[in-house]
Protein backbone atom coordinates (compact mmCIF):
# COMPACT_ATOMS: atom_id res chain seq x y z
CA UNK A 1 0.00 0.00 0.00
CA UNK A 2 1.71 2.69 -1.26
CA UNK A 3 1.32 6.14 0.62
CA UNK A 4 2.64 8.27 -1.86
CA UNK A 5 0.15 7.03 -4.39
CA UNK A 6 -3.10 7.52 -2.51
CA UNK A 7 -1.63 11.27 -1.48
CA UNK A 8 -2.87 13.88 -3.95
CA UNK A 9 -1.40 16.76 -2.04
CA UNK A 10 2.01 18.90 -2.43
CA UNK A 11 4.02 20.61 -0.17
CA UNK A 12 6.60 23.35 -1.42
CA UNK A 13 9.64 21.82 -2.28
CA UNK A 14 12.21 21.71 1.24
CA UNK A 15 9.29 22.32 3.44
CA UNK A 16 9.67 19.39 5.56
CA UNK A 17 12.99 20.24 5.60
CA UNK A 18 13.04 24.04 7.03
CA UNK A 19 9.72 23.12 9.25
CA UNK A 20 11.93 23.25 12.77
CA UNK A 21 13.09 26.31 12.12
CA UNK A 22 9.94 28.19 11.32
CA UNK A 23 8.20 26.33 13.96
CA UNK A 24 11.19 27.49 16.48
CA UNK A 25 10.97 30.86 15.44
CA UNK A 26 6.99 31.34 15.66
CA UNK A 27 7.54 29.97 19.48
CA UNK A 28 10.11 32.11 20.30
CA UNK A 29 7.87 35.41 18.74
CA UNK A 30 4.96 34.32 20.89
CA UNK A 31 7.14 33.93 24.16
CA UNK A 32 8.60 37.70 23.34
CA UNK A 33 5.73 39.66 21.83
CA UNK A 34 7.92 42.58 21.64
CA UNK A 35 9.37 41.09 18.71
CA UNK A 36 6.54 41.09 16.69
CA UNK A 37 5.06 43.85 17.76
CA UNK A 38 4.90 47.32 16.64
CA UNK A 39 6.68 48.87 19.55
CA UNK A 40 10.30 49.65 18.25
CA UNK A 41 13.25 47.64 19.98
CA UNK A 42 15.18 50.15 20.83
CA UNK A 43 14.20 53.34 22.33
CA UNK A 44 17.48 56.01 20.99
CA UNK A 45 19.02 57.12 23.98
CA UNK A 46 22.66 57.93 23.61
CA UNK A 47 25.42 58.77 25.85
CA UNK A 48 28.44 60.84 25.45
CA UNK A 49 31.80 59.01 24.69
CA UNK A 50 33.21 57.22 27.79
CA UNK A 51 30.60 58.44 30.03
CA UNK A 52 30.66 55.33 32.19
CA UNK A 53 34.12 54.87 32.34
CA UNK A 54 34.57 58.69 33.45
CA UNK A 55 31.11 58.65 36.11
CA UNK A 56 33.31 56.20 38.40
CA UNK A 57 36.11 58.21 39.35
CA UNK A 58 33.94 61.51 39.26
CA UNK A 59 31.51 60.27 41.90
CA UNK A 60 34.30 59.47 44.11
CA UNK A 61 36.00 62.56 43.86
CA UNK A 62 32.38 63.96 44.79
CA UNK A 63 32.24 61.46 48.04
CA UNK A 64 35.49 62.62 49.20
CA UNK A 65 34.76 66.35 48.75
CA UNK A 66 31.36 66.36 50.51
CA UNK A 67 33.25 63.70 53.05
CA UNK A 68 35.66 66.46 53.85
CA UNK A 69 32.88 69.59 53.79
CA UNK A 70 30.27 67.30 55.41
CA UNK A 71 30.72 68.25 58.95
CA UNK A 72 30.70 72.38 58.35
CA UNK A 73 27.51 71.75 56.29
CA UNK A 74 25.91 69.44 58.85
CA UNK A 75 26.42 71.47 61.70
CA UNK A 76 25.69 74.66 59.80
CA UNK A 77 22.21 73.26 58.83
CA UNK A 78 21.64 72.12 62.60
CA UNK A 79 21.98 75.55 63.97
CA UNK A 80 20.13 76.96 61.09
CA UNK A 81 17.38 76.96 63.05
CA UNK A 82 18.68 77.52 66.35
CA UNK A 83 19.74 80.64 64.88
CA UNK A 84 16.87 81.62 63.34
CA UNK A 85 15.06 80.95 66.34
CA UNK A 86 17.42 82.99 68.75
CA UNK A 87 16.82 85.74 66.10
CA UNK A 88 13.16 85.66 65.94
CA UNK A 89 13.17 85.91 69.94
CA UNK A 90 15.37 88.67 69.83
CA UNK A 91 13.62 90.70 67.58
CA UNK A 92 10.61 90.24 69.46
CA UNK A 93 11.91 91.09 73.00
CA UNK A 94 13.60 93.91 71.67
CA UNK A 95 10.65 95.08 69.51
CA UNK A 96 8.68 94.93 72.31
CA UNK A 97 10.87 96.55 75.35
CA UNK A 98 13.55 98.89 73.28
CA UNK A 99 13.55 102.51 73.93
CA UNK A 100 13.79 103.64 69.94
CA UNK A 101 16.05 106.95 71.35
CA UNK A 102 18.38 104.06 71.99
CA UNK A 103 21.42 103.85 70.40
CA UNK A 104 22.29 100.84 68.46
CA UNK A 105 24.06 97.92 70.32
CA UNK A 106 25.44 94.46 69.46
CA UNK A 107 22.60 92.73 69.84
CA UNK A 108 20.18 95.33 67.59
CA UNK A 109 22.62 94.71 64.97
CA UNK A 110 23.20 90.84 65.31
CA UNK A 111 19.31 90.55 64.65
CA UNK A 112 19.04 92.63 61.75
CA UNK A 113 22.08 91.50 60.48
CA UNK A 114 21.16 88.18 60.78
CA UNK A 115 18.18 88.62 59.44
CA UNK A 116 19.89 90.08 56.40
CA UNK A 117 22.15 87.70 55.80
CA UNK A 118 18.81 85.37 55.71
CA UNK A 119 17.14 86.90 53.63
CA UNK A 120 19.52 88.24 51.29
CA UNK A 121 21.90 84.64 50.94
CA UNK A 122 20.31 81.96 48.39
CA UNK A 123 20.20 78.82 50.14
CA UNK A 124 19.56 76.90 47.34
CA UNK A 125 17.74 74.55 49.41
CA UNK A 126 14.41 73.39 48.72
CA UNK A 127 11.60 72.51 51.08
CA UNK A 128 11.91 68.98 49.97
CA UNK A 129 15.59 69.32 50.81
CA UNK A 130 15.03 71.08 54.08
CA UNK A 131 12.14 68.24 54.95
CA UNK A 132 15.09 65.89 54.31
CA UNK A 133 17.45 67.32 57.30
CA UNK A 134 14.61 67.57 59.95
CA UNK A 135 14.23 64.59 61.76
CA UNK A 136 10.13 64.71 61.78
CA UNK A 137 9.57 61.43 63.77
CA UNK A 138 9.06 63.00 67.17
CA UNK A 139 8.24 66.39 66.22
CA UNK A 140 4.90 67.80 66.01
CA UNK A 141 3.55 71.05 63.75
CA UNK A 142 3.25 73.02 67.06
CA UNK A 143 6.44 72.23 68.37
CA UNK A 144 7.54 74.74 65.51
CA UNK A 145 4.95 76.93 66.04
CA UNK A 146 4.19 79.34 69.24
CA UNK A 147 0.83 80.57 67.45
CA UNK A 148 -2.03 78.20 66.05
CA UNK A 149 -2.19 79.23 62.46
CA UNK A 150 -5.96 80.50 61.55
CA UNK A 151 -8.32 78.57 59.32
CA UNK A 152 -8.08 82.05 57.54
CA UNK A 153 -4.34 81.43 56.89
CA UNK A 154 -4.54 77.73 56.38
CA UNK A 155 -7.25 78.41 53.60
CA UNK A 156 -5.18 81.40 52.15
CA UNK A 157 -1.79 79.46 51.90
CA UNK A 158 -3.61 76.24 49.89
CA UNK A 159 -5.30 78.15 47.77
CA UNK A 160 -2.13 79.80 46.23
CA UNK A 161 -0.10 76.83 46.58
CA UNK A 162 -1.75 73.91 45.41
CA UNK A 163 -3.14 73.50 42.16
CA UNK A 164 -4.42 69.79 42.24
CA UNK A 165 -6.35 68.71 45.26
CA UNK A 166 -5.68 64.97 44.73
CA UNK A 167 -1.85 66.13 46.09
CA UNK A 168 -3.08 66.57 49.64
CA UNK A 169 -4.91 62.77 50.04
CA UNK A 170 -8.00 64.23 51.73
CA UNK A 171 -10.01 61.50 52.25
CA UNK A 172 -13.04 62.88 51.46
CA UNK A 173 -15.48 60.86 53.44
CA UNK A 174 -14.16 63.07 56.44
CA UNK A 175 -15.86 66.32 55.06
CA UNK A 176 -19.03 64.85 53.91
CA UNK B 1 31.12 39.36 41.27
CA UNK B 2 31.09 39.77 44.69
CA UNK B 3 28.97 38.86 47.52
CA UNK B 4 25.61 41.60 48.17
CA UNK B 5 25.89 41.21 51.96
CA UNK B 6 29.82 41.66 51.78
CA UNK B 7 29.58 44.49 49.89
CA UNK B 8 27.10 46.17 52.20
CA UNK B 9 29.01 45.47 55.32
CA UNK B 10 32.10 46.29 53.69
CA UNK B 11 30.29 50.02 52.46
CA UNK B 12 29.33 50.32 56.22
CA UNK B 13 33.07 50.03 57.48
CA UNK B 14 35.25 53.02 57.21
CA UNK B 15 38.41 51.40 56.40
CA UNK B 16 36.80 49.70 53.23
CA UNK B 17 34.30 52.03 52.27
CA UNK B 18 35.79 53.61 49.22
CA UNK B 19 37.01 50.71 47.80
CA UNK B 20 33.47 48.94 47.99
CA UNK B 21 31.82 52.04 46.79
CA UNK B 22 33.66 51.76 43.81
CA UNK B 23 32.70 48.66 43.48
CA UNK B 24 29.10 49.53 44.14
CA UNK B 25 28.97 52.48 41.33
CA UNK B 26 30.62 49.53 39.00
CA UNK B 27 28.06 47.29 39.16
CA UNK B 28 25.45 49.15 39.09
CA UNK B 29 26.38 52.16 37.42
CA UNK B 30 24.97 51.63 33.92
CA UNK B 31 21.64 49.80 34.95
CA UNK B 32 20.45 52.67 37.65
CA UNK B 33 21.42 55.37 34.86
CA UNK B 34 19.10 54.01 32.70
CA UNK B 35 16.42 53.03 34.40
CA UNK B 36 16.76 57.46 35.48
CA UNK B 37 17.29 58.16 32.02
CA UNK B 38 13.92 56.59 31.15
CA UNK B 39 11.96 58.42 33.80
CA UNK B 40 13.95 62.40 33.44
CA UNK B 41 14.79 61.45 29.50
CA UNK B 42 17.56 64.01 29.29
CA UNK B 43 21.33 62.65 29.68
CA UNK B 44 22.61 65.90 31.80
CA UNK B 45 19.47 65.91 34.14
CA UNK B 46 20.26 61.68 34.33
CA UNK B 47 23.64 62.26 35.27
CA UNK B 48 22.63 64.74 38.24
CA UNK B 49 20.55 62.32 39.31
CA UNK B 50 22.62 59.43 39.39
CA UNK B 51 24.93 61.24 40.84
CA UNK B 52 22.90 62.11 43.83
CA UNK B 53 21.64 58.43 43.93
CA UNK B 54 24.80 57.12 44.71
CA UNK B 55 25.28 59.98 47.36
CA UNK B 56 22.15 58.90 48.88
CA UNK B 57 22.74 55.31 48.89
CA UNK B 58 26.46 55.98 50.28
CA UNK B 59 25.15 58.65 52.82
CA UNK B 60 22.30 56.41 53.85
CA UNK B 61 24.19 52.71 53.85
CA UNK B 62 24.17 52.73 57.61
CA UNK B 63 20.36 52.64 57.17
CA UNK B 64 20.08 49.77 54.88
CA UNK B 65 18.99 47.34 57.04
CA UNK B 66 19.15 44.20 54.51
CA UNK B 67 15.46 43.45 54.51
CA UNK B 68 15.72 43.94 51.21
CA UNK B 69 17.85 43.40 48.20
CA UNK B 70 20.35 46.18 47.56
CA UNK B 71 19.84 46.87 44.03
CA UNK B 72 15.92 47.09 44.72
CA UNK B 73 16.87 49.76 47.99
CA UNK B 74 18.87 51.42 45.04
CA UNK B 75 16.36 51.42 42.10
CA UNK B 76 13.88 52.65 45.03
CA UNK B 77 16.26 55.40 45.62
CA UNK B 78 16.40 56.28 42.16
CA UNK B 79 12.69 56.62 41.21
CA UNK B 80 12.03 58.64 43.75
CA UNK B 81 14.67 60.65 43.28
CA UNK B 82 13.80 60.63 39.43
CA UNK B 83 10.13 61.20 39.84
CA UNK B 84 11.07 63.98 42.37
CA UNK B 85 13.36 65.29 40.13
CA UNK B 86 10.87 66.25 37.97
CA UNK B 87 8.03 67.03 40.07
CA UNK B 88 10.57 70.18 41.37
CA UNK B 89 11.59 70.92 37.67
CA UNK B 90 7.60 71.38 36.90
CA UNK B 91 7.07 73.16 39.94
CA UNK B 92 10.68 75.83 39.18
CA UNK B 93 8.84 76.24 35.57
CA UNK B 94 5.53 76.82 37.03
CA UNK B 95 3.99 74.36 34.33
CA UNK B 96 2.04 71.15 35.21
CA UNK B 97 3.81 67.81 35.49
CA UNK B 98 2.02 67.11 32.30
CA UNK B 99 3.17 69.50 30.65
CA UNK B 100 6.96 69.19 31.35
CA UNK B 101 6.58 65.80 30.60
CA UNK B 102 5.58 66.71 27.10
CA UNK B 103 7.72 69.22 26.62
CA UNK B 104 10.78 66.69 27.25
CA UNK B 105 9.74 64.71 24.61
CA UNK B 106 9.75 67.53 22.51
CA UNK B 107 13.28 68.14 23.71
CA UNK B 108 14.75 65.11 22.41
CA UNK B 109 13.70 66.20 19.31
CA UNK B 110 17.08 68.74 19.28
CA UNK B 111 18.82 66.82 21.70
CA UNK B 112 22.56 65.28 20.39
CA UNK B 113 22.23 62.18 22.60
CA UNK B 114 19.08 60.98 21.00
CA UNK B 115 19.45 58.85 17.83
CA UNK B 116 15.55 58.14 17.83
CA UNK B 117 14.12 58.92 15.02
CA UNK B 118 9.85 59.30 13.83
CA UNK B 119 9.68 56.25 15.58
CA UNK B 120 11.53 56.46 18.38
CA UNK B 121 9.90 60.12 19.57
CA UNK B 122 6.18 58.63 19.05
CA UNK B 123 7.09 56.18 21.70
CA UNK B 124 8.23 58.63 24.03
CA UNK B 125 4.89 60.76 23.32
CA UNK B 126 2.52 57.80 24.09
CA UNK B 127 4.65 57.03 26.97
CA UNK B 128 4.27 60.55 28.39
CA UNK B 129 0.26 59.84 28.27
CA UNK B 130 0.96 56.90 30.79
CA UNK B 131 1.13 56.96 34.54
CA UNK B 132 4.03 57.03 36.16
CA UNK B 133 3.57 53.12 37.27
CA UNK B 134 2.93 51.79 33.95
CA UNK B 135 5.62 53.82 32.17
CA UNK B 136 8.45 52.65 35.00
CA UNK B 137 6.90 49.11 34.42
CA UNK B 138 6.75 49.30 30.35
CA UNK B 139 10.65 50.26 30.70
CA UNK B 140 12.07 48.17 33.13
CA UNK B 141 10.04 44.88 31.64
CA UNK B 142 10.41 46.15 27.56
CA UNK B 143 13.89 47.87 27.48
CA UNK B 144 16.14 46.45 30.67
CA UNK B 145 14.44 43.11 30.53
CA UNK B 146 14.17 42.99 34.48
CA UNK B 147 12.26 40.06 35.81
CA UNK B 148 8.81 40.53 37.26
CA UNK B 149 10.06 40.11 40.75
CA UNK B 150 12.33 42.29 40.07
CA UNK B 151 10.18 45.02 39.53
CA UNK B 152 8.09 43.73 41.99
CA UNK B 153 10.98 44.34 44.73
CA UNK B 154 11.94 47.76 43.08
CA UNK B 155 8.48 49.01 43.07
CA UNK B 156 6.74 47.25 45.75
CA UNK B 157 4.03 46.48 43.74
CA UNK B 158 2.65 42.59 43.35
CA UNK B 159 3.47 40.27 40.48
CA UNK B 160 0.07 40.39 39.53
CA UNK B 161 -0.44 44.05 39.46
CA UNK B 162 2.68 44.80 37.76
CA UNK B 163 1.35 42.30 34.68
CA UNK B 164 -1.54 44.07 34.68
CA UNK B 165 0.25 47.38 34.12
CA UNK B 166 2.53 46.01 31.86
CA UNK B 167 -0.20 44.69 29.84
CA UNK B 168 -2.18 47.96 29.97
CA UNK B 169 1.14 49.69 29.06
CA UNK B 170 1.84 48.21 25.76
CA UNK B 171 -1.67 47.96 24.00
CA UNK B 172 -1.94 52.09 25.08
CA UNK B 173 1.31 52.55 23.84
CA UNK B 174 0.34 50.01 20.15
CA UNK B 175 -3.29 51.91 20.24
CA UNK B 176 -1.02 55.50 20.31
CA UNK B 177 1.71 54.09 17.77
CA UNK B 178 -0.92 52.78 15.53
CA UNK B 179 -3.00 56.15 15.38
CA UNK B 180 -1.64 59.02 13.01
Amino acid sequence: MGKDKKNKFKTPEGYFENFHDRLMDKIHSEENPQSESLIPKSDGFAVPEAYFEDITPALIAKIEAKDTKVISINSYKKYYYSIAAVAAVLLLFFGLTWNSNSEITFDDLASSEIDAYLESTEFSLSSYEIAEVVADENLELFDMLDNTLGEENIMEYLDENVEDFEDLNLDYDDYE
Amino acid sequence: MIAEETLVQELKQKESQAKAFEVLVNTYKERLYWHIRRIVLNHDDADDVLQNTFIKVYRNIDGFKGDSKLYSWMYRIATNESLTFLKQKSRKAGISDEELKMSLVENLQSDVYFEGDEIQLKLQRALATLPDKQKLVFNMKYFQNMKYDEISAALETSVGALKTSYHLAVKKIEAYLKAD
